[in-house]
């Protein structure tokens, strides 16, 4: 028995192997994926039977929820829906057992995965979602794209200084970004100072996080949502101060915020806002804060020292601060390279000028010297706020927002942030336009561009907020609306959902199926129908002919109704076709007739 | 290892006619719906293991599909007709046909039947209204012979599910005997000695020993027509052949032979000698039919031989 055609399969192979684009293949989860759909691709080539061709469309399906699991972007969604409809539509054509058209059989497709598709939803939004058994599917990758580096060496951010590429995109439940003055976003912590550069402890990415706290309860308060680029780093964006409504989200005892998926994919993830200082901002610092070599930069360690003999630590930075504002510091963000030893000396005391990094790294150096602990932290500052004409509106931030700045340990306050670039000329003004568009594009072509991206980006945005922001915590909150404090009902419920599901697909489907056939046919069973309500029924044997001619001595007002629609379902079954103009005026008779005997037994009714 | 048919359980159900419904019709998944169930726990696991929401949408739509494919496949066949046709007298050498009249209100798509013992027919679409289908099945007994249970199978929309329902029609369906060359026995001008068939068929052999000709009836046999004289442009003449001996051969079982292996040479004379166009009786220990020619004739003498004692 021949096989209808295979191209609809190879379709939804084609449409599944571009959306295998960009998985992982590092991660347990990207290599099983790949190889699903390589034997699917594999087994469509050998498949000579039914059997083999239904076991493709299942590879194909389970190789879509799979790349769902590790690409679950608007773009990727859009591709995987599409290789789902086709690898449904492989096995409808299969079964059907003959060549559909095409249109036909993604029609039916459509129409399949709409009815199941409310029962599906019962499902998804009613049954209690399970926690991860453990980390069974492999770790987050290390490998990188783009983002901030380990090191932070007065200088080194200036590659990033002017790259437009996206880094990362937040939007505000309360659709308000926060004031200017308040959009620092941490990633990275660098508490190792070597003389001239600060690092990142080497152990901060594999070190094991904090266990979760406990998931804060959803609806508490304003929440933030984040989709950030792939980067180096399972650390991630945030704002030191949220609480993070993922359990796959751990704050680090040094205030890094990590991601626990793969750093190669596009993340996301959700912040609940509020206003106490977390567990990090408390931590106590170790010796490791107050590391100096103190072979180098002797002048900054000298000042520094000048300073110690303050009482209290507050003092000792107001002192800085002070020094640093009464100096002639300029913003820049071309200083020149500064010489291998004794860097932050030349910078502090001869040339004056520099960027975030250098005042960062400068003041934090000059902190410890004085007996502070400190640190540096990088990270984002500002954003481009964003309203698209449709999705959400969003704060961006893309590499040219990267900054750096302080932070230092102060008794009862515990960890504080301080911008030194704040203090000195021109830097407060260079934060302001980072606060601002920094995404500027020069042509006409270029703008467009830019708007076209922002759009699609608000849409992505309106995505990942109703459908990746979907989680755990959001379907609690959703059964405490439903239910309240009713859960012995969520069964019951679950069952009438899926029974009121079951009840609408069904009769759809069926009408579908009776709907199936040709448009003749299809008049020709209204007029059947018409009939029936007049008692006119087939009987066996019966030609339309007969039926009508019965029907018109129960009701001789129709008798020329019927002989006119007899007439024209025979010329048009079994006459000649071609006819241009003809098909059309014969449409219009049979809708003019079939109404009037339609119509009829309203009349007779209403006598 | 070879897979279970389920469809061989459930007892086959009898009666003129068969309203296949909820009485008579079974369902259960199929190893690929076993599959399938699989492929959406696999994708549960993996939707709980990252969090994600498209693969546990994808597992629960998968899910809802089998739930729906349960019912579709269940109404594919549900209110669906059977009723045994007529069938035609086969021989028992070849492939007989038994015909199933399936009379339906609306569509029903990649139906499969088969008679037990037969070659599957392969899944066709139903339209509204009523089919006939000859299901092809083969038997070597001759006489009237009831085919084995028919199987109505469907799988369709989604070849998760295979419904299916038994019946075993009333209607027997005649087989004559194999077509085997052999001796018969003739009678003739003188019944006391009667010629063997090879010299009955032989005084036939050439088509050039005609008598005469007259005009070409509908009913007559192709072999009969005077192809010659048709070439010559002299229109469409059957030709008329006078018999031997004057007057047509009866055939009747060859003394000596076993009576089945009889009744199959004498099925392959009567075949060969219609094809001819000649006329023949038939003569039988339960009853003789007069000579005579044509289709119906023959298919009278073969259906005697498939009955006969």
């Amino acid at each position: 028995m021949a096989l209808p055609p295979r191209r609809l399969q190879w379709l939804a192979q084609a449409v599944l192997t571009a959306a295998c684009l960009g998985l992982d293949p590092g991660w347990l989860l990207g290599a099983f994926s790949l190889a699903l759909v390589g034997m699917a691709a594999l087994k469509l080539l050998e498949a000579r039977d039914r059997a083999g061709r239904r076991l493709v469309a299942l590879l194909q399906l389970v190789g879509c929820g799979l790349i769902a699991a590790q690409q679950p972007e608007l773009l990727p969604s859009v591709l995987q829906l599409l290789a789902a409809v086709l690898a449904l539509a492989g096995l409808l054509q299969l079964e059907s057992g003959q060549g559909l058209a095409w249109r036909v059989l993604v029609r039916r497709s459509v129409q399949v995965l709409a009815a199941a598709l409310p029962m599906a939803l019962v499902l998804f939004l009613l049954v209690p979602r399970l926690g991860p058994f453990g980390t069974g599917l492999g770790g987050p990758g290390a490998r990188a794209s783009t983002g901030l580096s380990d090191s932070l060496e007065p200088g080194s951010i200036a590659t990033l200084v002017g790259d437009q590429a996206p880094a990362a995109r937040v939007a505000f439940s309360t659709n308000t970004p926060p004031p200017p003055a308040e959009r620092y976003w941490r990633v990275l912590v660098h508490p190792l100072f070597n003389g001239r550069g600060w690092e990142r402890d080497p152990q901060a990415e594999s070190r094991r996080p904090l266990p979760a706290a406990g998931t804060p309860e959803e609806g508490q308060g304003a929440h933030q949502l984040w989709l950030v680029e792939p980067s180096r780093f399972t650390a991630v964006p945030w704002d030191g101060r949220s609480l993070p409504l993922d359990p796959s989200l751990r704050p680090q005892p040094n205030g890094e915020l990590r991601l626990l998926r793969p750093a190669l994919e596009r993340r996301s993830y959700r912040l609940l806002e509020q206003g106490n200082p977390l567990a990090w901002q408390r931590q106590r610092p170790t010796w490791d804060d107050l590391m100096l070599p103190l072979d180098q930069n002797p002048r900054l360690l000298a000042l520094g020292r000048s300073w110690t003999a303050l009482p209290t630590l507050s003092a000792r930075v107001e002192a800085a601060r002070a020094w640093f504002q009464s100096q002639n510091f300029r913003y820049t963000t071309t200083p020149g390279a500064l010489p291998a030893r004794d860097g932050l000396d030349v910078f502090l005391f001869e040339r004056g000028e520099g960027f975030c990094g250098h005042y960062a790294s400068a003041f934090s150096a000059l902190m410890r010297a004085a007996g502070v602990p400190s640190r540096v932290v990088s990270g984002y500052l500002g954003g481009t706020w964003v309203e698209p004409m449709g999705g959400a509106s969003f704060l961006e931030l893309r590499q040219s927002n990267a900054h750096a700045w302080s932070e230092v340990w102060l008794p009862g306050v515990g960890w504080q942030r301080l911008d030194p670039t704040t203090w000195v000329e021109g830097g407060n003004a260079a934060n302001q336009r980072m606060n601002g568009d920094r995404a500027t594009a020069t042509g006409p072509l270029a703008r467009q561009w830019l708007w076209l991206q922002r759009q699609w980006w608000g849409l992505d945005m309106a995505w990942s907020r109703w459908w990746l922001g979907f989680d755990r915590s959001s379907q609690e909150a959703l059964l405490n609306r439903l239910l309240g404090t009713n859960r012995w009902a969520l069964g019951w419920l679950v069952l009438l959902g899926l029974g009121v599901g079951l009840a609408g697909a069904l009769p759809l489907l069926r009408r579908q199926q009776r709907l199936g056939q040709d448009r003749l046919s299809r008049e020709l069973a209204a007029l059947l129908r018409a009939l029936e309500r007049l008692r006119i029924v087939p009987a066996a044997g019966d030609t339309l002919e007969t039926l009508s001619g019965r029907a018109a001595e129960a009701h001789p007002a129709l008798a020329s109704a019927l002989a006119e629609l007899t007439a024209i379902h025979a010329e048009r079954r079994y006459g000649p076709t071609g006819r241009a103009g003809g098909q059309g005026a014969a449409e219009q008779r049979w809708r003019v007739a079939l109404r009037q005997v339609q119509r009829y037994r309203i009349d007779a009714i209403s006598r | 290892m070879r897979s279970v048919d389920v469809t061989r359980l459930g007892p086959p159900h009898g009666g003129a006619t068969l309203r296949l419904g909820l009485r008579n019709l079974y369902i259960l998944p199929t190893r690929f719906g076993l599959l399938w169930l699989a492929g959406a726990a696999l994708l549960q696991v993996v939707g709980i293991q990252t969090q994600r929401n498209g693969p546990l949408l994808l597992s629960f739509v998968m899910l809802a599909l089998m739930v729906l494919a349960l019912h579709l496949t269940h109404f594919n066949l549900q209110g669906l007709e059977l009723r045994g046709g007529q069938p035609r007298p086969g021989f028992a050498d070849g492939p007989l046909r038994y015909p199933v009249h399936l009379q339906s209100l609306c569509r029903r798509e990649a139906v499969g039947l088969q008679l037990a013992g037969g070659e599957p027919l392969p899944p066709q679409r139903l339209d509204a209204g009523s089919t006939t289908l000859g299901l092809p099945w083969q038997c070597g007994r001759r006489g009237l012979q009831r085919p084995g249970t028919v199987l109505i199978r469907s799988s369709a929309p989604l070849g998760l599910f295979v419904c299916w329902s038994r019946w075993q029609p009333p209607q027997p369906q005649a087989v004559i005997p194999a077509r085997r060359p052999g001796p018969v026995g003739s009678g003739g001008s003188d019944p006391e000695q009667p010629p063997a068939l090879e010299s009955v068929l032989g005084s036939r052999e050439g088509s050039e020993h005609w008598q005469d000709l007259r005009p070409h009836r509908p009913e007559d046999s192709q072999v009969r027509l005077a192809w010659k004289v048709l070439a010559r442009g002299r229109g469409r003449l059957s030709k008329v052949f006078r018999d031997a001996e004057g007057v047509p051969p009866v055939l009747m079982p060859a003394p000596g032979v076993p009576h089945e292996q009889a009744l199959e040479h004498l099925s392959a004379a009567v075949w060969q000698l219609s094809e001819r166009g000649e006329s023949f009786g038939l003569q039988l220990a339960d009853g003789a039919i007069p000579p005579g020619q044509g289709r119906e004739h023959r298919d009278r003498c073969l259906l005697a031989l498939a009955l006969c004692r």
